[in-house]
C-alpha cells in the first residue's frame, strides 16, 4: 500500500481508473453471461421440449405395442427431421426402463438397463452438462395416466457452449479495450492537470539548494482557476522569502559592523595599554641608550609591545578582512579567539578559561567557523556577569570538531531554542538576531547548534560541525 | 408381448377378412383394376409406382389402381376378400390361403421364378451359420413373409426350434429393406431378408447394403406370385392383367418397369410349383 502511495499521481489515477473499468466489466460481463445463458437454455429446452413432444405424440403407440423397430424407424427419421434440435443420442425405455429401442442401437441394445443420466435432469428442462457438452432432456409417455414409457434424449450444447465462449471472449477484448482507452484517456487528463503541480514542485526542490525562484508571469494561469490562485501565493512566498533573506544578509553586514565597532574600541585598548611602556621604554633609550644592559632591556621590552600591537592587528586583519580565502581551522584560530575577545572580557574583568587544543588543521572553513565562534563568545560575554566566567571547550572527535561555550550569565531567553532551530521570530533584541545569524552560518557549514544549561549556571551552546561535510572542505585541505 | 400376441392378432384379422369378403364381395369398381402391392421391396418407389400403373392402365386397357399398404396381411386380406382384382403377394400367403386364391403369373428374376433367403448379420461379424445367432436379438420382415420369416421358421423347426425361444428377441419391421436398416444400424444382431430385395438394394442402397453381410443363403424358393381371388381366376380383367404381364418384355414401357424391378419378365406356373413353401409352413406348424 505504502508502495503504491509513492506511485506518481500520473500512474496512480489511471491504474485506479483501470481498475474500476474492470470490475465494472467484470460484473456487467457476468451479468450479460449469465442472462446469455438463461436464454440459451431456456432456448434449448424449447427445442428440446418440441423434440420430445413430436416424438412422444408418435411413439405412444409403438411403446404400447413394444414394437422396437417402429420405435427405432421414428427415432431414425427424427434424426433428419430434427436435425436443428442436435439430437445426439435418443433413448425410449419401456415401463419397467428396459431400452425399447435407441437411436444408436450398438450402445445402447434393446432390452438393457436404462443408462444413467444427470440425478438433477427434470421432466420438463433441459440440463446442460457443459463438461461433456451436452443437454439431458427426459420425458414421461403417458397414456390414460398410466406410465407406459420414457424418452431420454443427450442433445448435443457444443454450439451453445461455443457461442457462449464467443461473448465471453468478446467481451473480455472490448472490456480490455475500453479499460486500455481509459487509462490512457486517464494518464494524459491527469498529466495535464498535474503539469502545474510538478513544476511547483520543481521550484520548490530547487528552492532547497539556492535563492527561491517565482514562476515566471507568462506560465501563470488566469487567477480564477485553483491553479492561478497556488501559483501566486507560491510568488508571494518567494518573494517574501528573497526579502527575509535579504534582510537578513543584511542584518549580518550590520552585525558584524556592530561586533567590529565592539572590537576596535577594545583594540584600542590593547594598543593604548602598551604604548606608555613603550613610550618609557624610548625614553630609557634615550637616556641611558649607551648603558648595553640597559639599552638591551629598553630593546627586548620595544620588540614585546610592537610584538602585541603586530598580533592584535593580525588578528583583527584576518577576522575582517574582506577578500577571505579558504584553509582549514588550526589552534592559532583558537588562540586568535582568546585575543579577539580578550578586550571584551578585560573590561567585565571576566575569566577566560579556554580548553582542549587543534593538534592537526581541522577541514572546515576557518573564516567562518572563526566567526561563529566569535559570535557565540562575545554573546557569553556579554551575558555574564562583572568578574564572571567564561568557558570554551574544543576538541576534534572522530569525524566532527565540537566546540561548547559556557558562561555563568543567566541563561537563553525562553525562545532561544527556537531561534536555534532555524524558526524565525521577529525581534528587536540584537543578540536574538544574532543567534539567528549564527545558527545559519553553522547550517551552512552543515552542522548543529544545541543549547543547554551549563556547570557554570549559564548558558551552554554546544556547535557540532562535521569535518567530511561542506563543499570547503576539500578545497581548504588543498589551500592548505 | 408381441410375440405373445402375433398368433391372436392374426386369427383375428382373417376373421374381419372373411367378415369383408362376404359384405364386399363386390367392393372392387368394376371398370377400374385394383392391383394391389406388398411392401416386398421398394413400396416408395414412385417412380416405379407410377410407371407401371401407366403401363397396366395402356395393356389391359382398364383403368388401374394400385393399392399399397403396410403388412403383407392388409393386402392378403383385400385380396382374399376380393377387394382386389389381383395382387403381387408373397409365396406364403398364397400358399395359405391357395384354396381360396389363383395364380395369375410369377415373376423371372435372373432368368428363373425363383429366389433366396437370406439371413444377414452386421459386416465383420464371424457368424458362419444359423446356430451362431442364437439368444440375439433378430430382425424379421413380415409374419407372412416366406423368405422374411418362413424360411428361418422353417430351418429352426428343422432343428427342432421355434424362433421366440431360439432368438433372444424378435421384432417385425414389415420391410425387407428395414431389415437390412435394423441389422445395419445394430439394432438387431441379424435378420431374415429377401435374397432377391437384398441384391437389388446392393445396387440402389450399396452404403447400407455394404454395412451387413450373409451369413447364408437358403435354397431356391418359388418366387412371390401375382395371385388374384379364386372367384375372378377367369375374368376378363384377370387375363388382360396376365396378358399385360407377359407381353412386357416386348414392350419399351414394360421394359422400363421391369428395368426398374430388375427382373427379365414373367412365367405362367402351375400351383404345385409352391411346394416347397407348403412344405416348410407344415413344418412349421408342426411345432405349434
Amino acid at each position: 500500500m505504502r508502495r503504491l502511495g509513492a506511485l506518481p499521481l500520473a500512474i496512480r489515477i489511471p491504474l485506479l481508473v483501470a481498475i474500476l473499468m474492470i470490475a465494472v466489466g467484470a460484473v456487467a460481463s457476468e451479468r450479460v453471461l449469465s442472462r446469455l445463458q438463461e436464454v440459451q437454455e431456456r432456448q434449448l429446452s424449447d427445442l428440446t421440449d418440441a423434440y420430445l413432444d413430436g416424438l412422444a405424440s408418435s411413439l405412444v403407440d409403438p411403446v404400447l405395442r413394444e414394437d422396437p423397430w417402429e420405435v427405432f424407424d421414428i427415432l431414425d427419421r427424427a434424426r433428419g427431421l430434427y436435425a436443428a434440435v442436435r439430437p445426439l443420442e435418443t433413448i425410449v425405455l419401456d415401463d419397467r426402463g428396459t431400452v425399447l429401442a435407441a437411436s444408436d442401437p450398438r450402445r445402447f441394445p434393446i432390452g438393457s438397463p436404462a443408462p444413467s443420466q444427470p440425478d438433477d435432469v427434470a421432466a420438463d428442462a433441459a440440463h446442460v452438462d457443459e463438461e461433456e457438452a451436452r443437454a439431458y432432456a427426459r420425458r414421461t409417455l403417458t397414456v390414460e395416466g398410466r406410465e407406459v414409457g420414457s424418452i431420454l434424449v443427450a442433445i448435443d450444447a457444443a454450439p451453445i457452449l461455443e457461442e457462449r465462449r464467443g461473448v465471453f471472449y468478446t467481451l473480455l477484448a472490448s472490456n480490455a479495450a475500453v479499460t486500455l482507452a481509459a487509462a490512457a484517456l486517464g494518464s494524459i487528463a491527469v498529466r495535464r492537470m498535474v503539469r502545474p503541480i510538478r513544476m511547483l514542485g520543481t521550484h520548490l526542490t530547487q528552492a532547497l539548494d539556492g535563492p527561491v525562484s517565482p514562476i515566471p508571469a507568462a506560465m501563470i494561469p488566469a487567477p480564477g482557476t485553483e491553479v492561478g490562485r497556488l501559483f501566486r501565493s507560491y510568488n508571494a512566498l518567494a518573494l517574501a522569502i528573497g526579502e527575509r533573506d535579504a534582510l537578513l544578509a543584511r542584518a549580518a553586514e550590520e552585525e558584524r559592523l556592530a561586533s567590529l565597532g565592539r572590537l576596535a574600541s577594545g583594540m584600542a585598548h590593547e594598543i593604548n595599554n602598551p604604548l606608555g611602556g613603550l613610550f618609557n621604554a624610548l625614553d630609557t633609550l634615550r637616556v641611558h641608550g649607551d648603558k648595553a644592559a640597559i639599552r638591551k632591556g629598553s630593546v627586548d621590552l620595544l620588540d614585546r609591545g610592537l610584538k602585541g600591537i603586530r598580533d592584535v592587528v593580525r588578528t583583527t586583519l584576518a577576522t575582517y578582512r574582506p577578500d577571505r580565502e579558504l584553509r582549514p581551522l588550526r589552534q592559532a584560530d583558537i588562540d586568535d579567539l582568546r585575543i579577539l575577545v580578550r578586550p571584551e572580557a578585560g573590561r567585565k574583568q571576566l575569566a577566560l578559561d579556554f580548553s582542549g587544543r587543534l593538534d592537526t588543521d581541522v577541514p572546515i572553513d576557518a573564516f567562518q567557523l572563526r566567526q561563529v565562534l566569535l559570535n557565540v563568545l562575545l554573546n557569553a560575554c556579554r551575558a555574564a556577569p562583572e568578574g564572571g566566567t567564561v568557558r570554551m571547550t574544543v576538541g576534534a572527535q572522530g569525524a566532527s570538531f565540537t566546540a561548547s561555550i559556557e558562561d555563568d550569565g543567566p541563561g537563553l531567553p525562553e525562545d532561544a531554542e527556537q531561534i536555534l532551530k532555524g524558526g524565525l521570530k521577529p525581534t528587536t533584541d540584537r543578540s536574538g538576531l544574532g543567534l539567528v545569524i549564527t545558527s545559519r552560518m553553522v547550517r551552512d557549514l552543515g552542522g548543529s547548534l544545541a543549547a543547554g544549561t551549563s556547570t557554570l549556571g549559564g548558558a551552554r551552546i554546544t556547535i557540532t560541525i562535521p569535518m567530511a561535510a561542506g563543499d570547503a572542505a576539500p578545497e581548504v585541505l588543498h589551500v592548505a | 408381448m408381441q410375440r405373445r400376441h402375433r398368433p391372436t392378432r392374426r386369427a383375428v384379422a382373417l376373421g374381419m377378412a372373411a367378415l369383408a369378403a362376404t359384405r364386399h364381395a363386390s367392393a372392387a369398381q368394376p371398370g377400374t383394376l385394383r392391383f394391389g402391392l406388398t411392401p416386398v421391396f421398394l413400396s416408395s418407389d414412385l417412380e416405379l409406382l407410377a410407371r407401371l400403373e401407366t403401363y397396366l392402365g395402356t395393356a389391359t386397357g382398364y383403368p388401374v389402381e394400385l393399392v399399397t399398404r403396410r403388412t403383407y396381411q392388409e393386402i392378403t386380406t383385400l385380396l382374399v376378400s376380393g377387394e382386389l382384382d389381383a395382387a403381387w403377394i408373397c409365396g406364403y400367403p398364397y400358399v395359405a390361403f391357395r384354396d381360396r386364391l389363383s395364380l395369375v403369373a410369377v415373376p423371372v428374376w435372373r432368368g428363373r421364378p425363383l429366389y433366396q433367403s437370406y439371413l444377414i448379420v452386421a459386416s465383420g461379424r464371424a457368424a458362419r451359420a444359423i446356430g451362431d445367432l442364437e439368444g440375439e436379438v433378430h430382425a424379421f420382415s413380415d409374419p407372412d413373409s416366406n423368405s422374411g420369416f418362413l424360411v428361418t421358421a422353417a430351418e429352426l423347426a428343422a432343428m427342432d426350434e421355434r424362433p421366440e425361444t431360439f432368438f433372444g428377441r424378435t421384432l417385425f419391421t414389415y420391410s425387407h429393406r428395414n431389415v437390412v436398416r435394423a441389422v445395419a444400424s445394430g439394432l438387431a444382431a441379424s435378420g431374415s431378408v429377401d435374397g432377391y430385395v437384398y441384391e437389388v438394394l446392393k445396387e440402389v442402397s450399396p452404403d447400407l447394403v455394404a454395412r451387413t453381410a450373409i451369413v447364408r443363403a437358403s435354397g431356391w424358393n418359388p418366387f412371390p406370385p401375382i395371385a388374384c381371388p379364386l372367384a375372378y381366376a377367369a375374368s376378363a380383367k384377370t387375363d388382360a392383367l396376365r396378358n399385360a404381364l407377359m407381353r412386357m418384355p416386348g414392350n419399351a414401357e414394360g421394359t422400363a418397369v421391369l428395368d426398374l424391378l430388375r427382373l427379365d419378365g414373367f412365367a405362367l406356373e402351375q400351383p404345385g410349383f409352391f411346394e416347397p413353401i407348403r412344405v416348410a409352413m407344415e413344418s412349421v406348424r408342426r411345432l405349434g
